[in-house]
This record gives structure tokens, sequence and C-alpha cells, in this order.
């Protein structure tokens, strides 16, 4: 039974068994109070009885596409965003980053309809290399958004930050 | 600015203004309506655009408690402006409550749940308009809760039994309804509203208790074997009486599945029995054999379990990774009733093995850390600590694993960055908060504006915070107090104690905020200040742990409020003791500077305050306990506390002799009968003592050899004066310079003592030491059975069962390197303690010397 509302600045207060788990990173304090500054409907966390922290999704909007960082719980958030993005900002598809070792997420967002659309060498702090994956929304009819690079890219070939 | 440009974002800047300050002021509702006003005229004149600016809107009319107005604005043409429909439904429900339309707001939550019928928090608030009970909005308005009560508060005294009834039936048509209409999902939330509905009928009277229970088993048999059942149920386990606890544990344990069902649903169902057990404090009440019995049996669950992991990638969680925490949390729960360390050892290995396995579970590392801790391998308490990765804001919601323990300790170095660490952290953030705050404004995100505010408000506002910049000044104290010169140094930077001082003032009106998840925390720490494993289980009562962190807010702040008096009383006791000796050497007067002395004891009588006492039942108190007319146990654990009294009490009457035979006496007595109570213990088994030890030694002991440093630099010849002091040899000494003498005699031979039982548990060899900690766990019976059966899975497992990389995992583990990890880690404590006992020896020989010429 999961509450999903939008997260508010206590929940940085209250997300620790989440952020202890090693797959998650817990980022500096203006990263968070950015995205809820700028973005709030795309950060959501979700609660179970006893108001217990399950998980959160923190979404932004940059041109006409959307970046993402962040079972079923996942399922859930992700279609939430996925809803936002589509039906308010007409977005053309969504994308995150996931650090390239990190194959269970990776699975996870496969299986959420999501492709490997490039490889963006040392993007993450430690040198890794992190991979862009993409779903199309309904206004890319001919999933153009989502036809994989042939080659990896650097950082600063990043068309957004 | 809205003058001139008329722009919404302007005049919401001044309502935000005037709400943060009647927030942060609980007072000034008048100024509420100002800002109302303001919004009216606007919406008249321009109406509004932004879905944030009708938020802002909403909520200042609920600040009023103008809840019917609010409804209005929303239902009104402004309500278009918030799309979700799900958004705005929760508000409509949330005003009609407020508003006391409860038969409206019942309506509207229906609505919720057939849109989203896992809402659970909708859930609730359903049943609270239906039952006509508000008490859930005290939560909503109560931003002090980060972690709320999982027990909610129902009201019921004010319904006829006929409402009530008609009411429940209501609910549980609406959950029937809701079960059908999500049949074929794995929705939980109808499922476990029907356990609500029992429990409200049992919270009403109707001694509905075997139902109660039936709608928990069914909830089990349909969701037990996930790992969410326990938490999902926690709430409802707490209403039940301990008898009833203890039948439900036994209807579990017959239900459960174990002959048609898959290895991972008996694997869920035996690890939900086991926390269901924890939970409700029944496993205390087990017998020792059943106990062990049930360790061993998850043990065997565990190997057995092992091969469903195999394919896994090594960053996913594992099948039956609970049931090494759990057995682990048994192990911990022996050692204690049968104080065999046996047990303990066991708990190390259990973990350990389990992080050889898997190195990312962080509950395994949490648990490592504390057992580590209380046997005093702190270094490798450290490492696990670090292990977790804790930074950012995690620094403030998880250090308290760590923090008191190094506080404690004599690992300086590793304590000084986690303090700084942490406090950069915090400053930082406080910092930039304000840019945030005007981002947020910016982008027109007016709900965050306040929520910012507030935010930083509670961070600056954290006892962890405010003790930590305390910690920090006292620790740089202790580092210096070897060298008055460099203390001096120190006490300058810190504005000689003034600014704590004032902290420490402002303490008793001060709010303090509690924003550490002591969620986390193991069973028998729920939190730092209690440790159940340093008292006798014969005591214990079973409490949850919400309700242990209820009593803490006050002894938290008067420790603060304490800590904060020390700097100052370290100046002053300095500049009281820089005149006394040389004044009693030439005039026998009391010396001391007389303002100098008078706020000394101004702050002696605060201090005792926080302790509970006054300044002159103190100072009865520590004679008595000097003179053996009371034991230290009278202490408790504020010990070091009285010790420091004792030591500024000292440092305010210096000419008085009895004093420093008092205070001898004191240290003489705190320290030796310790030292004779662990005799040739272990540190296994005597770490708690060895703090204390190490707390005295470096405070109140350091304090006193200020005070002793001040006197014999003051008695020191300078200059042209040296011919004439060279005379001075024949005269007899003063009073004072004999008790100065006797004092260093005694402090010399008191930490020479200390000395020797460190350096006796250092000179063990420690390959000895280890052989004697696997020796423990090689046993036929009781103890080492649950090591012996993970040890012979190792022995018989096979790569082609377990996968290439446990197999790996399985075999290069070594319990031998886990036992010489936590011997090696002990022996770097002691080793630290006894160089710093060391640098005291040498610091006392040198004003032995120094006072020979007095």
């Amino acid at each position: 039974m999961t509450t999903i509302r939008r997260f508010s600045c206590n929940d940085l207060l209250r997300f620790t068994s989440v952020n202890l788990d090693h797959l998650t990173e817990t980022f500096n304090m203006s990263f968070y109070m950015t995205y809820l500054a700028r973005w709030p409907d795309y950060f959501h966390v979700a609660e179970a009885p006893g108001n217990r922290v399950m998980g959160y999704i923190m979404g932004k909007v940059e041109g006409q596409g959307e970046s993402w960082h962040g079972q079923q719980l996942a399922k859930k958030l992700m279609n939430l965003l996925e809803d936002v993005s589509d039906k308010i900002d007409k977005a053309y598809f969504v994308d995150l980053f996931v650090r390239a070792s990190n194959t269970p997420a990776i699975k996870m967002y496969e299986k959420l309809g999501y492709i490997i659309y490039r490889r963006v060498l040392r993007y993450y702090s430690g040198e890794e290399d992190g991979l862009d994956m993409r779903k199309a929304l309904s206004r890319d009819v001919e999933k153009k958004s989502v036809i994989p690079l042939k080659r990896p890219i650097t950082p600063d070939e990043l068309e957004y930050d | 600015m809205y003058k001139l440009a008329g722009e919404e974002r302007f005049l919401l800047w001044a309502v935000c203004s005037i709400q943060l300050q009647v927030l942060c002021d609980k007072s000034g509702e008048k100024l509420l309506l100002l800002a109302e006003g303001l919004l009216k005229k606007h919406i008249a004149s321009h109406s509004m655009h932004e879905p944030e600016a009708l938020m802002v809107y909403i909520s200042l009319l609920e600040q009023q408690s103008k809840y019917n107005d609010a409804l209005e604005v929303l239902s009104g043409n402004l309500g278009s402006l918030l799309v979700i429909e799900v958004d705005k439904l929760r508000i409509q429900g949330r005003l009609l409550a407020r508003a006391r339309d409860y038969a409206a707001a019942v309506d509207v939550y229906k609505k919720i749940l057939e849109l989203s019928p896992d809402d659970w928090e909708c859930f609730l608030q359903y049943l609270g308009c239906l039952f006509e009970d508000d008490s859930m909005w005290k939560y909503f308005d109560d931003t002090d809760q980060i972690h709320p009560t999982k027990n909610i508060e129902c009201k019921f005294s004010h319904l006829t039994e006929e409402m009530f009834d008609s009411r429940i039936s209501s609910a549980s048509e609406l959950v029937q309804k809701l079960q059908r209409d999500t049949e074929n999902s794995n929705l939980r939330g109808p499922h476990l509203a029907e356990i609500e509905i029992e429990k409200r009928k049992f919270l009403y009277g109707k001694k509905n208790d075997s139902e109660l229970l039936k709608s928990l088993l069914q909830y089990f048999l349909k969701f037990g074997h996930l790992a969410c059942y326990a938490s999902d149920v926690e709430a409802f386990l707490q209403v039940l009486p301990p008898h009833k606890m203890a039948e439900f544990v036994g209807m579990l344990v017959e239900n459960a599945d174990s002959v048609s069902a898959s290895a991972t649903t008996v694997l869920g169902q035996t690890t939900t029995i086991l926390k269901v057990q924890e939970l409700t404090g029944n496993v205390f009440e087990l017998p020792l054999g059943e106990i062990e019995a049930s360790a061993v049996k998850l043990a065997k669950l565990y190997c057995q379990n092992l091969p469903l992991s195999k394919d896994l990638d090594p960053q996913e969680s594992m099948f039956g990774e609970e049931l090494l925490s759990l057995i682990s949390n048994m192990l911990v729960q022996l050692y204690w009733r049968t104080r065999d360390f046996c047990y303990l050892a066991e708990a190390i290995m259990v973990l350990e093995l389990g992080l050889s396995i898997r190195g990312h579970v962080w509950q395994y590392k949490i648990l490592l850390l504390h057992i580590y801790s209380y046997i005093g391998a702190l270094p490798l308490a450290f490492e696990r600590y670090k292990a977790l990765d804790v930074k950012n804001i995690l620094t403030e919601t998880v250090s308290h694993h760590i923090l008191c323990q190094m506080l404690e300790s004599p690992m300086w170095v590793d304590l000084n960055n986690l303090l700084q660490d942490y406090l950069k952290f915090m400053d930082d953030h406080l910092k930039e908060s304000a840019d945030l705050t005007f981002l947020a404004y910016r982008h027109r995100n007016y709900s965050k504006v306040i929520e910012f505010v507030l935010f930083k408000q509670r961070l600056q506002q954290s006892n962890q915070y405010e003790a930590a910049r305390v910690e920090a000044s006292l620790l740089q104290l202790k580092q210096n107090a070897d060298s008055i010169e460099e203390e001096e140094r120190v006490l300058e930077n810190l504005k000689s104690g003034v600014q704590l001082v004032e902290l420490s003032n402002e303490m008793g009106s001060r709010t303090l905020r509690f924003n550490e998840d002591m969620q986390t925390r193991p069973w028998w720490t729920p939190c730092p200040e209690k440790n159940y494993l340093l008292g006798s289980f014969e005591d214990f009562s079973y409490c949850p742990k919400e309700n242990v962190n209820k009593d803490r807010e006050e002894n938290v702040k008067r420790s603060i409020q304490r800590k904060s008096l020390l700097p100052r009383m370290v100046y002053l006791s300095i500049q009281c003791s820089a005149t006394a000796l040389k004044e009693s050497l030439e005039t026998k007067g009391s010396g001391g500077d007389l303002k100098t002395c008078e706020e000394l004891k101004s702050l002696l009588e605060e201090y005792t305050k926080t302790l509970g006492s006054s300044f002159s039942d103190a100072v009865e108190m520590i004679t008595e306990i000097s003179q053996g007319a009371r034991t230290f146990e009278t202490l408790g654990s504020d010990l070091v506390d009285w010790l420091n009294f004792a030591v500024f009490w000292n440092a305010w009457s210096l000419s008085s002799q009895e004093h420093w035979h008092v205070l001898n006496l004191l240290f003489e007595r705190l320290i030796l009968d310790r030292i004779k109570s662990m005799g040739s213990s272990q540190m296994n088994s005597c770490y708690s003592d060895v703090q204390v030890l190490v707390q005295i030694i470096t405070e109140p002991l350091a304090w006193h050899s200020l005070v002793i440093q001040a006197c014999t630099r003051s008695s020191l010849p300078s200059g042209k004066k040296k011919k004439k002091a060279q005379h001075s040899d024949h005269l007899p000494s003063s009073p004072m310079s004999q008790a100065i003498k006797d004092s260093i005699h005694s402090l010399c031979s008191t930490v020479q003592e200390v000395s020797n039982w460190l350096l006796n548990q250092i000179n063990n060899p420690e390959d000895d030491q280890v052989e004697r900690f696997l020796t423990t766990l090689k046993r036929n019976e009781g103890p080492g059975q649950v090591l012996g059966v993970l040890e012979s899975f190792i022995a018989s497992s096979e790569e082609s069962e377990v996968g290439s990389r446990i197999f790996e995992s399985l075999k290069t583990w070594s319990k031998a390197d886990s036992a010489r990890k936590t011997v090696t880690a002990q022996q770097r404590v002691l080793r630290e303690f006894h160089q710093i006992c060391g640098s005291k020896r040498k610091l006392l020989e040198k004003l032995k010397q120094q006072m020979s010429h007095v």
C-alpha cells in the first residue's frame, strides 16, 4: 500500500534506509534542493504504512526531453513521471543515466521499456562510464529519439547539463 | 516591486514572508489577514496564474482555519490551476475533514481510493472521516514530526455503538469492493485495510481479538513471504496484549507452508515469523535452548537457500540475507542472558561471513560496528562505519551510530575528522540555503520557499549539530591539555569559552531538533545513550523503540548545556590558579582574582543544576564519596561530569587543602576501584570500564593537570628574580604548595596504575589472544553451534551448487582472520590510550620537578 506524494525537504531526513543501499548515491544538498526548487512536480516519494519511505524519484525537464535520476514500486514511480512528462509537458522521450556497472538497474529499466541509447565515458565521479537509457513517449511517433548511437560520447558532448 | 510592476511573484514573496513570520514566531496571526487581503485584492484585479500561488493561498486560509473559504477557492475558477485530479481531491478531502464536513470528506476519499486503491494514507484519512475523528490532523500541522508515531490514536467516545457499527460496516463494504476491483493485482492496501478495520473494532471494545488475529493470519497467508509483512503489521501488533502476541506467533508457525510452497516462500515466511517475534518482544520470553535451536535452524536454512542466489549480480540483495541479521540478534541476546562471550564472537563471525559473501549489506555493517564498539575493537567499528559511505545529509541522520563511541575513545584523529566532516557539511548547507530558497522563488515554487526556510531552521536547531560544535572545541582542549601554553592558544581561538557559555544559557529556552534516524539501530541500543548489554537481563522489560527515544530529549539538552560551560571553566580555572600559588607563598592569602572566582562559582552553580543538584549538595556528595561514605554508583552515568565539577570546585577554592585532598581521593577511588574490578579481564568484557577511564584521564584529570600547570608556572622564577628565588629554596613551602605536590604525587601513581594495567593487556601476545578468541568458538554443546553449521556447509559446498562468486567468497573467508582483526583493533585502542597516559605521566613528572623548587 503505497502513498505516492511530492517529496519534501523533511524526506531527506527519512530516506536513510533507501540511501544506505550502495546502489543509491547520496548527493550534496544543493543537488536535491535544486530539483525541489525547480521541478517539485517531478520529485515524488513512495511511502508504506507507518510512513516508511520506500523509494523516491527525481526528474527534470530539459528542452523537449526529460532526464531522470532515480518491483512494482520502481514501475509505479516511473509511470507517474512518464505520465506527467507525456501529458503535461508533451515530451518526446524520457531519458536517464545509470552507472555502466549497475546491472540490476539496467535490467530493471529495460523491463520498463528503456533502451541503451549511448554510453557516456567517465560520466560518474571515479571515472565510471554512464549509460544514457531512453524511452520514447507518445509524441515521438516514429521512435526517432531512441535509435541508439553507434559510438560512445564524452560528458562535454552532452546536449544538456 | 509589486506596486510598480503588478506581478504576482512580488506579491507572493510578501505573502510567503508573512506566513514564515507567523510560523516561526508562533504569533502575529493578524498578519495572515493582511496577507489574505492582499491576495484577494490581487485576484480581483489580475486573477491568479500560478498553481503554486493557489497552493499558497489555500495554505494561508488553512493556517487561519478558514477551511470553507479554502474549499470555495478550490472549487471555483482558480481550482483549474491544479491539473492533477488526485492532488486536487486530496486537498479537498483534507479541507472538508478539517471543516468537519465528514460526510462530504468520506465521499471524496472514496473517490481517491477508487483511483488509487493502494493509497494507505488516504485510507486512514477516509476512516478518520468516517469515525469523525480529527486526531490524525494534529500530525499534519506538526512540522516537528520527522518520524511520526506508527500508532495513530483513534477516538471513538463520541460515537454510539449503533453509529460505530454502521460506519464500520460501510468501511468493510468499501474494502470488499476494493479487494474485488484489485483481485488480479498484488496490491496489499485493500487487504491491510481489513486488519485496520478489525483493529478499530478491537479498540472500540468489541472483544474481537480472534477476528483480529485471523485477519493478521489471512494477510500472512497472502503476503507473509514478502519482506514487507512484519513492518506492514507492526502497528497492529502493538495493540495486542502480550499473551495474544504469543498466540499469534504460534498461529503463524502452525500455518506456515513448509510442504507445498517454493523455497523462496518458505524462506520468506520463516524470516517473517522471526521478525514478528522480534517486533513483539516475544523473542525475549523464549527459553535459551529454544533461541539457540532457532538460531541453528536459521543457519541451516540460510545455507540450504544460498544456491537460490547463485546467478544474482553481486549488487543485488540475496535470498535469505536477512537471516544472518536475525541469527546475530539472537546470538547477542544469548550473550546478554548468559554473559558467555562465545555467543558474541559467533555473532561477529556470522556477520563477517555474510559480508564476505556480499560486501554491500549495510545491515550487517551496522550490527558489526555496534558489536565491535561494545568489545572495544573501535578501529574495526569505525572501518565498518566508513564502509557505509555516510556523506552529506546522511551525516546528520546516520553518524549517531559511531559518534558517541568515538567521543569516549582515545581515537582523536578519526574523531576529529568525523566531527569536522559533519560540521563542514552543516555549515556549508546553512550558508547556501538562502540561495536555494531564492532559486525556488525565482522558479515560482512558493510552497518550497517556506519549506526550505523551515528546513534550514530544523538543521540549525539540530541537537547533534549543537553537540558537535561543543565537542569539537572540547576535543581541541583535550588534545592540548599537556601544554598550558598550547591550551591558552586554543582558548584564545575559542574566545575564552564565552560564546559557548551564551549557548549554554540559551539552551534552556531553545528548541532542539532530533533529526537522527534511530530506526536502523540494533535492538540492544535503541538510542546512543542506552545499551541494554551494559545492564542485566533480569532488569529489562521490552519497550518499543519509539518510546525509548522520547525520554532522551531533556537529557541531551542538559548534557549540551553542561559541556558548553567546560571551556570557560577551564579558562577561569587557569586564571584563578595563575596567581593563587604565588600569593599563597608571599602573603598566605587565598589567591585568585575575585571577579574570576565569582564567575567560576556562578558557572559551577549552573553546572550542578544541570546535574539535578544544588552547589552545596554537590559538594556534600563528592566529599562523602571521597570518604567512602557513599559509593560512586550514586553518580550513575554522570560520573565524569561529577569529577569535572570536583576539579573546578577545587580550582575555585585553591587555598583549601581539604579540597585538594577530596579531589585526590576521588581520582584514586574512582580509577583504582575500576582497575581492581577489571582485574585481568579481557577487553571483551570490560571495555565499558576502559571507556570510563579514558574519559576520566582525558577530561577531569587533564583539566586538573592544567590547574596544577598554571599554579606551578606562576611559582617559577623569571628573569632577574631568578637569583632571589634560589634563596627562597630554603623558605618553608606554603600549605597550598604542599597540597599541589601531594596532588601531583597522587595523580602520578594513579596514572601509573592505569598504565600498568594497559601494559599488561598490550604485552599479552596477539597470537595468544587470537587463539583464546578462537578457542571460545570450539564447543560441542552450547555456543558455537551456529558457526559449526556454517563451517560444515563451507567445507562441503560445491561451486556448481552455489555459483563461482559465492563459492570463492566461502572458501576465502577465514575465521582466524576475523579473530585477528578484532584482537588487533582492540590492541590499537589500548595502545593509543597507553600513549595518552604516557604523556600525562611525563607532564606530571615535569611538574613534580618544578614543584620541588617551591
